[in-house]
């Protein structure tokens, strides 16, 4: 799955310590959901629509698209 | 200090605190029976006074284990059943060879060592079974986990 994160993040000058306490799992979950190498629950994904304000389908992707 | 960090330390200190105690009744009981029975013989742990504390033991353990399970993030979560499934089976599978070993029929003439150099019976044979496959599984589990983590970086 991609996703866009990474420069939801950026437009926000956020650091992934920063998203990675507004959403409440670690620095290293916010890196693995970066990469793509890690697909969220939807709990969590509806958690990073919540802070981004954004609907999910504009953060996620299927990979390929 | 994370709240569930202090939770698990306050909670493993009571732990430890209770089994110090437990420990140390335990050895002034013996202490005791051996002073108004010297020589008797009978130093012997009772086995349901060690059966209660290891049962105590491995039940806080979990009880730790599944307050510290729920603090950390699903990732996190994952890596850790990624590394109980693949890593503990792989781990077991190692540990299986060995036991399987055992059907040979010149295993019976094998004299291994045990968890303790003076003993050579079955129960001895089994503990030291059993935590070889715990450590091999627990190895397993280690490298799976390190794995999961280094191919999401």
């Amino acid at each position: 799955m991609n996703n866009r994160l990474k420069v939801l993040r950026a437009e926000r000058d956020w650091s992934q310590a920063d998203l990675a306490e507004q959403l409440g799992v670690s620095r290293q979950t916010v890196n693995a959901l970066e990469t793509g190498r890690y697909d969220p629950s939807l709990p969590l994904a509806f958690r990073i629509a919540k802070v981004f304000g954004h609907p999910i389908e504009s953060i996620f992707s299927e990979t390929g698209d | 200090m994370n709240k569930t960090v202090a939770k698990i330390l306050i909670w493993s200190g009571v732990g430890c605190l209770v089994l110090f105690a437990a420990a140390f009744a335990l050895g002034y009981y013996d202490g005791y029976r051996e002073a108004h029975s010297p020589g008797s013989g009978q130093r012997e742990v009772p086995a349901w006074l060690f059966l209660v504390l290891v049962s105590a033991l491995m039940a806080g353990g979990i009880w730790v284990g599944a307050i510290w399970m729920r603090s950390i993030d699903e990732a996190a979560q994952e890596a850790h059943k990624w590394a109980w499934y693949w890593g503990g089976s792989i781990g077991m599978a190692v540990g299986a060879v060995i036991g399987l070993m055992a059907i040979l029929p010149q295993a019976a003439e094998a004299t291994l060592p045990t968890l303790w150099p003076d003993r050579a019976d079955p129960a001895a044979y089994v503990a030291t079974g059993g935590a070889l496959m715990a450590l091999v599984m627990f190895a397993g589990y280690l490298v799976a986990w390190a794995v999961w983590w280094w191919k999401r970086r």
